[in-house]
């Protein structure tokens, strides 16, 4: 994370420039230190929110200039927001911080990964290194079926996978389960297949508004294509953007409805839909921080485990808006990745406090950074908790003896 | 700081504990007061024996040095007003030992006292003291500071809970100060004298801390009043029918109505005061102390005196303290906080003087705080950006103080004096108390190198 583009060209008017009263506001209390996971990890002032606001008011106020250390420093966050949650001063640190990578991008000063990232997502439209034809890649292995039977011209439901389901091995288990709850509820739905391009939050996250409004574009313009009146994502990333980003950055109308898997499952559940079975197990949830904090879905998840026939549904102590970030949030974990799995330990903790069978989330990024924390921690506490995405809960449901 | 010297410090402290780029420096330059001074050099304090060497450069080469826990204190104590060198505590937090027998941890300095307090309850104890900045602040600066909080009247400040300390002075020495017993007379107090000291005689390292059981059951209620002299009053009467309540919090109604415009919770506008109190212990003692604490408030013209009957409604009690002075942190760009405290029977007096003052420089001045122990927050809501407004808030923290001596108060409770309040000192403290506290200074650090300029203007 050292290395970073050479050409350094000021911008004359850079955004942060303009924020000094938003700046101003924050009272340097330190609430937020107690919040943030990546300072309680680093013991780091200059990775706390509020280390992040005075190195961007002193940049606002010529102080200091746009530097590397700066840029380390600020792209150095999982984005779970808990700081902005929490600040008493009710200073809008999401904001501030979305402006300054913003300005940190004009200037060139932001990570050369992201400058892989921006490259990648403008050849290939996902974030891996595989070409976007694999898209779909993952449905082979679903029985009595062909990966060509996803793709359909009309369809009421658009199941939007999201880049790491996609292509991530290690995660195909989360698509393939939510294919085959939707199957057995008998819902018409269709996979965008080499059409779907990243959401763009990637480059949302980190400053490039721009480039993220071509895919924004791109994506709606498919969804509406094929007549959905419903479009679901399973990751809460891509919920979130979906949700609450593409109305301001994109220009298309968005005539059908965003729902998060866990709120379309529900209402397959409601609807009676779905036949759940017997699964005599202690459950816990983590709110993933882009579903619960970021875009309020809290209710849907836990109704949807607490419907399953057998569940001990338990509450973790940090729940809800005060659920601590799995560490593998914003893009912490390329660039920082021993970071993302130390936050990732900690909040693995306090799922083995609440001594439970099955630890649920419904993002794909938490379970792959708790399973593999939790995994780690099995030497040290010998205990064996299952990690679980809630569309694998309903699914090992519906199949149970 | 030289290069040269540079270079010895990151042999002494080991390099990958020392920050000199700017960046990071400018980080480690500010706390809650938002007042900045930028240090030479950060060094992350590792064990004590690195502290001690660290020391016998700096004395050698006249570097000051200022320890710094989480920066959160609204006095200064942790900047590094003339430089040197910023010594950062958080990294030496670990617990050393619970003894659940002798009610005691052994802990070192960085830890966040919220964790000691945490580890206590594992053994069905508490760690009393419980500052506002409780989550994020360190015991080593609570202790340093002698921080207070909500339970001061019934369970004192953090004073009341070090036993033991080993410190650094800033010739390098290590010392143990303290017993581990609660009665201990040999030689002089040394651990009373290092609790409150700013950081100016030694770097506090480690800190043998006294716990107490958990009380088995406790009650919150809360009183509105129409006006404040009645909350006062009431206040006063708790005590006298010989109620020692566990918090005793008043709010103002120029508080409740920040409350009001930011949360929405309902409260009547027009209400002069509020009180939130709890009490706590044995069962039958706390029924019996919550009856008469209802009874004192009905006497005192209380509009509505409610008992909390679940935890939900304990919560909400509590929603509107806790908000307080984030409702009043929202009303304008800067929040001035106070702590001017008066002996409990001057409450009344007080407020009306703060209210007086708010009207004389046309301030607002949200007032809120620990009323059981006389530990009031006048809160200034201000743009301290704004020239003419900077004067007008530095006129009203005079008068403030002035108050506050007159009626035999103190200028700080809980936040310390620091640089905020130093050239204020002698308002309450005599020349020659002054002068012999200051001979303690110059007995501890002959060069003047651990913190300077703080407390004392003249040195």
């Amino acid at each position: 994370m050292t290395e970073k583009k050479k050409n350094t060209k000021k911008k004359d008017q850079a955004r942060i420039f303009k924020r000094y009263d938003d700046l101003f506001n924050c009272s340097r209390c330190g609430t937020c230190m107690s919040f943030c996971p990546v300072y309680k990890n680093t013991n780091d002032e200059g990775l706390s929110p509020r280390g992040k606001l005075s190195l961007i008011e002193a940049i606002s106020q010529e102080k200091l200039r746009f530097t590397d250390k700066v840029s380390d420093k600020i792209y150095t966050c999982t984005m779970c927001n808990y700081c902005d949650s929490e600040c008493p001063s009710g200073v809008n640190i999401k904001e501030l911080f979305q402006e300054m990578r913003q300005d940190l991008v004009d200037t060139e000063k932001y990570p050369l990964a992201l400058d892989f990232l921006k490259k990648r997502l403008d050849e290939a439209k996902n974030v891996t290194f595989d070409t976007n034809e694999g898209r779909i890649d993952w449905t082979r292995q679903i029985p009595d079926s062909q990966p060509d039977d996803f793709l359909k011209d009309k369809a009421d439901v658009i199941y939007f996978v999201g880049c790491v389901s996609s292509f991530s091995p290690r995660t195909f288990s989360i698509p393939r389960s939510i294919v085959q709850v939707f199957r057995e509820a008998g819902v018409d739905f269709g996979l965008l297949g080499d059409e779907e391009w990243c959401c763009g939050f990637p480059l949302l996250s980190s400053g490039m508004k721009a480039e993220a409004k071509k895919l924004a574009d791109h994506n709606i313009r498919e969804v509406k294509k094929r007549g959905a009146k419903v479009l679901v994502t399973s990751c809460p990333s891509c919920y979130h953007t979906w949700k609450h980003e593409y109305g301001e950055i994109s220009s298309e109308k968005m005539d059908f409805e965003i729902m998060h898997v866990s709120q379309y499952m529900l209402k397959l559940i409601q609807d009676g839909l779905l036949k759940l079975k017997q699964f005599q197990k202690r459950v816990a949830y983590h709110d993933p921080c882009d579903l619960g904090r970021n875009s309020e879905v809290y209710d849907e998840p836990r109704k949807v485990i607490k419907s399953i026939p057998g569940v001990e549904f338990v509450e973790l102590e940090a729940n809800m808006n005060l659920a601590n970030c799995c560490g593998g949030g914003g893009n912490l974990e390329s660039i920082d990745p021993g970071l993302s799995a130390r936050i990732a330990e900690s909040r693995a903790r306090e799922i083995l406090d609440a001594d439970v069978d099955i630890l649920v989330s419904a993002c794909q990024q938490c379970e792959r950074t708790l399973a593999a924390a939790l995994k780690k921690l099995k030497k040290e506490t010998k205990r064996k908790i299952k990690v679980y995405d809630i569309a694998e809960l309903v699914l090992a449901s519906i199949r149970a003896d | 700081m030289k290069t040269k010297e540079l270079d010895a410090l990151k042999q002494i402290a080991g390099e990958e504990n020392v920050i000199i780029s700017e960046e990071e420096r400018y980080c480690y330059s500010y706390d809650s007061t938002r007042l900045e001074y930028m240090p030479d050099a950060v060094v992350k304090a590792s064990t004590v024996e690195q502290i001690s060497n660290i020391f016998k450069f700096a004395s050698s080469e006249k570097i000051p040095v200022t320890p710094r826990g989480s920066a959160t204190g609204l006095s200064g104590g942790c900047l590094a007003l003339r430089g040197g060198i910023i010594l950062l505590m958080v990294g030496m937090d670990k617990i050393l030992d619970v003894n659940p027998v002798d009610l005691l941890i052994d802990v070192e300095a960085g830890i966040i006292t919220q964790k000691v307090d945490m580890e206590a309850q594992k053994y069905g104890l508490f760690y009393p003291p419980d500052p506002g900045t409780v989550k994020t602040s360190t015991i080593g600066g609570n202790i340093a500071e002698n921080a207070g909080g909500l339970r001061g009247l019934k369970y004192g400040v953090t004073r009341d809970y070090v036993n033991a300390l080993e410190a650094v002075l800033p010739n390098g020495d290590i010392v143990n100060f303290g017993t581990r017993t609660v009665k201990g007379v040999t030689g002089y107090n040394m651990v009373d004298l290092m609790t409150g000291s700013e950081g100016t005689l030694a770097v506090i390292t480690k800190a043998t801390l006294s716990l107490l059981p958990i009380p088995p059951a406790r009650a919150s209620l809360l009183a509105l009043f129409n006006t404040i002299d009645d909350a006062a009053k009431t206040v006063r009467d708790i005590v006298a029918e010989g109620v020692i309540t566990s918090t005793l919090e008043i709010l103002d109604q120029v508080t409740i109505n920040a409350i009001e415009d930011y949360l929405g919770l309902g409260l009547d506008r027009n209400i002069g005061a509020m009180l939130l109190i709890e009490v706590d212990g044995q069962q039958g003692a706390v029924d019996a102390e919550a009856g008469i604490v209802m009874k004192v408030c009905n006497y005192n013209n209380a509009l509505s005196c409610k008992k909390a009957a679940s935890a939900e409604e304990r919560d909400e009690i509590w929603a509107a303290r806790r908000a307080a002075l984030s409702s009043l942190a929202r009303v304008k760009p800067s929040t001035i906080l106070e702590d001017a405290t008066i002996p409990r029977s001057r409450i009344v007096d007080m407020v009306q003087e703060v209210n007086r003052i708010a009207e004389k420089y046309g301030l607002r001045i949200g007032t809120f705080g620990h009323a059981g122990d006389g530990n009031i927050h006048p809160t200034i809501l201000t743009d301290l950006r704004d020239a003419e407004e900077e004067k007008k808030v530095e006129g009203a923290i005079e008068d403030i103080f002035r108050a506050a001596v007159e009626m035999g108060g103190t200028l700080s409770g809980e936040h310390g004096i620091g640089i905020s309040k130093a050239k204020y000192l002698r308002m309450e403290i005599s020349r020659e108390s002054y002068e012999i506290m200051k001979r303690v200074k110059q007995a501890f650090d002959p060069d003047n190198i651990l913190n300077p300029g703080k407390m004392f203007t003249d040195l």
